[in-house]
């Protein structure tokens, strides 16, 4: 798996709730190019190619993001402002998966343009489902329009 | 006092009391220095008149007395001279001796009393009383006979009399009449007529003695042949004649006189001497004048007094009530300037103390509001985040707990024997368990702090699309439900459905192991409120926990029968009371229990 060339990035500062995204999207074949930062800061230098990804060819966006909220150093919310703002980015399709249905999150990230939501259940099940169908849907999606091009 | 002046006091009062302050004080004194320039202004008039009368009174009796002692004087000496030309020598022999003396020497002796321009003839009588010679104005007569006068005078012998004045046409005379006498017997008479009318230079001299406005009289005491000297006139009133005091009453063509009359002595006349009243009046009337002048000026000098203290008074009046107005409406910055040091100036001053002290209250009370209501904030913020804090943070682990045990169950479940199954799904069953708790004391936390809006609810729709959704997931047919007619009423809807979810919820939960499940929703009102029930034929409780049963985390039963939480009473509770609205619940073991909740007709948003 190259870290230069991802499908799906996964920003999740969680280990467990990351093997459990990863588990769920392996089951439906999504893993296999999927990178996963563990903070904001690191999403940050992954997509833009800065600081331990320097280097990395900018160019070459993920198809999905997978973002958490709460993380330390640069929470979801910052890194979602930054790729709204990056031409480069912004039109990269942005889950935000978070524990909380606090309402305030919700409308800030929809406010930011995000694209679609998932609240992480204790429910492994349909968390797995939700990801995974989610992940699916949205490298569908993008497949669809890069054949398109 | 009588019932009218009550009335009109009264009246007065409510006169009074609809003039403001500054009004009512300078009207008072106006009221005050008019009556009182009136009442002066009355009294000066008439005390004036009064002894203006007395004053001319004293003055006409004293006038009158001068005259008639003159007039007096004047008669005795006409008599006298008229006495001793008559008892001249030519005369008498005239008059004893016929033919002795000759007509013209007599006529020369009666001639002498022929002295001034009221003479108008002499005439000598023989003491028959038949005219003998006849010396002045010729052909001139006046009609009166020497026999009637005498018969009237009935003189002695050796005197004079003056008698009554005669009118005759519009002349009015009268006769000095002396007796010629001899050896004390009369032999003749001579009567000297004169004309009662005086020339104007007469007049004048008068008018120069009593003044322009006097008017001098004569007349004869008998009340007869009365003239002011130039022609006959009216007769004074008959007690005109006592002399010891003045009189008024009115005079034809003058109006009302005053007047003193005194008798002429030696003589039948009276004289009078009239003062026209208006004379005296004028001066009492000119008087008064000027006290209702200077009593007018000093009422405007007074008014204007009045009006500058009642204003003086109700400036700062005015300006306490402009201040208290601009308090009442919420501004306290205003102050009242009074630089006085009396009463008026106290109540300024404390005013503005007060207005201080409101103000300083005021602020002292939004400095406390803002301070509470930053600290509120700062309270509600860390609830806000401790709660975010708490579904985050509290549901990761909980999420790795139960996800791991999938993990597990997944990749080793061939491994695991039906104990260490048991155990993992126990391990499973208790994270989703917590993970409910969590999410119910979110909500639960979450709506103590919301704000409720306030809608028209209807109620049985809601009931039914409640209904629905939880048996939608349960045997079709297994629970007899039914829904009465509900009446629709005003809340907050999502609120209120979380009040039916919960009570139908536990409804269906707590009938579920009946054979024949049966709940009934239904509904009433009063003049109030809007009342609705949910009655099941479950397990029920026991009354003697019902003061629990809408407290959190409080259960009457155990998780192992009825899952739950303990959170959704204490929720509904929670929310019906947000609503100001009634819950309660009637139940017995056994027998099913019924749970009524109320919400008000009128609810406040």
């Amino acid at each position: 798996m190259s870290n230069h060339d991802a499908e799906i990035l996964l920003v999740e500062d969680s280990m467990e709730d990351a093997e459990m995204t990863i588990r769920a999207l392996k089951k439906v074949n999504l893993a296999n190019k999927l990178v996963h930062v563990k903070d904001g800061r690191e999403a940050l230098d992954f997509l833009f190619g800065t600081g331990s990804y320097a280097g990395r060819d900018a160019k070459n966006v993920p198809k999905v993001i997978l973002l958490d909220i709460k993380m330390p150093k640069v929470d979801g919310i910052e890194v979602l402002k930054q790729i709204k703002a990056n031409d480069n980015t912004k039109f990269i399709p942005v889950v935000i998966m978070t524990s909380s249905s606090q309402e305030k999150d919700i409308v800030t990230s929809y406010e930011l343009g995000v694209n679609s939501y998932v609240v992480k259940p204790v429910e492994f099940e349909s968390f797995a489902k939700a990801v995974s169908e989610l992940g699916l849907y949205w490298l569908l999606i993008n497949r669809i329009a890069t054949d398109n091009r | 006092m009588n019932q009218s002046e009550i009335l009109v006091s009264g009246k007065k009062q409510s006169l009074l009391r609809g003039l403001s302050i500054q009004q009512r004080l300078p009207l008072l004194i106006c009221i005050l220095l008019l009556s009182t320039v009136v009442a002066v202004g009355i009294a000066a008039y008439f005390g004036v008149k009064q002894s203006s009368f007395r004053i001319a009174g004293d003055r006409l009796k004293t006038v009158a007395g001068q005259l008639s002692s003159i007039y007096g004087q004047t008669s005795v000496s006409a008599m006298l001279s008229s006495k001793t030309i008559a008892n001249e020598e030519p005369i008498k022999k005239y008059l004893q001796s016929p033919g002795s003396v000759p007509d013209s020497i007599a006529k020369i002796s009666l001639r002498k009393l022929q002295t001034d321009t009221q003479s108008l003839y002499v005439e000598l009588l023989d003491k028959n009383q038949q005219r003998l010679l006849r010396a002045g104005r010729p052909g001139f007569e006046t009609g009166i006979s020497g026999q009637a006068l005498l018969a009237e005078l009935q003189l002695t012998p050796d005197s004079a009399r003056v008698s009554k004045m005669k009118q005759v046409g519009d002349s009015l005379y009268y006769a000095i009449v002396s007796t010629v006498t001899a050896d004390k017997q009369i032999i003749g008479y001579v009567l000297r007529w004169r004309i009662a009318f005086t020339t104007e230079q007469g007049l004048r001299q008068f008018s120069q003695l009593l003044g322009t406005d006097a008017s001098l009289y004569l007349g004869n005491i008998d009340h007869s042949g009365w003239t002011d000297l130039r022609k006959p006139v009216n007769a004074p009133p008959e007690n005109v004649y006592d002399t010891a005091s003045y009189y008024t009453y009115s005079r034809e063509g003058i109006g009302p006189v005053i007047a003193s009359a005194r008798p002429i002595p030696n003589t039948e006349w009276v004289i009078l001497i009239e003062f026209p009243q208006r004379t005296i009046l004028e001066a009492a009337r000119r008087f008064a004048g000027w006290i209702l002048i200077i009593g007018g000026f000093i009422t405007i000098i007074g008014i204007i007094i009045g009006w500058f203290m009642s204003r003086n008074i109700t400036r700062p009046l005015k300006q306490l009530t402009a201040a208290a107005t601009t308090i009442a409406s919420g501004d306290y910055s205003s102050s009242v300037e009074v630089d006085r040091k009396d009463e008026l100036g106290e109540l300024a001053r404390s005013f503005t103390i007060m207005s201080t002290q409101i103000k300083n209250a005021k602020e002292n009370l939004e400095q406390k509001v803002k301070d509470r209501t930053q600290e509120l904030e700062i309270v509600n913020k860390e609830l806000e985040a401790f709660s975010y804090s708490v579904s985050h943070d509290l549901r990761a682990p909980l999420r790795a707990i139960n996800g791991y045990a999938i993990m597990l169950k997944e990749d080793y479940g061939d491994k695991l024997d039906a104990e260490a199954e048991r155990i993992l799904s126990t391990i499973m069953s208790n994270a989703k368990m917590m993970g409910q708790l969590i999410d119910d004391l979110i909500t639960f936390s979450k709506t103590g702090a919301k704000i409720i809006s306030n809608q028209w609810i209807d109620m049985r729709e809601m009931a039914q699309s409640c209904v629905d959704e939880l048996t939608r997931m349960e045997p079709a047919g297994k629970y007899h439900i039914s829904i009465d007619d509900l009446r629709p009423c005003k809340g907050d809807s999502n609120l209120i459905k979380q009040v039916w979810m919960n009570l139908v919820g536990n409804a269906i939960k707590y009938s579920s192991r009946e054979e024949m499940p049966s709940i009934h929703i239904g509904g009433y009102e009063d003049d109030t409120h809007c009342h609705y029930f949910i009655k099941d034929n479950g397990v029920g409780f026991d009354m003697q926990y019902a003061s629990k049963l809408f407290l959190v985390f409080q259960r009457l039963h155990t998780d192992a029968v009825y899952k739950g939480t303990g959170i959704g009473l204490a929720l509904v509770k929670r929310i019906i009371d947000k609503h100001k609205g009634t819950i309660r619940a009637e139940s017995a073991p056994g027998h099913g229990a019924t749970f009524y909740f109320s919400l008000p007709k009128t609810s406040e948003s």
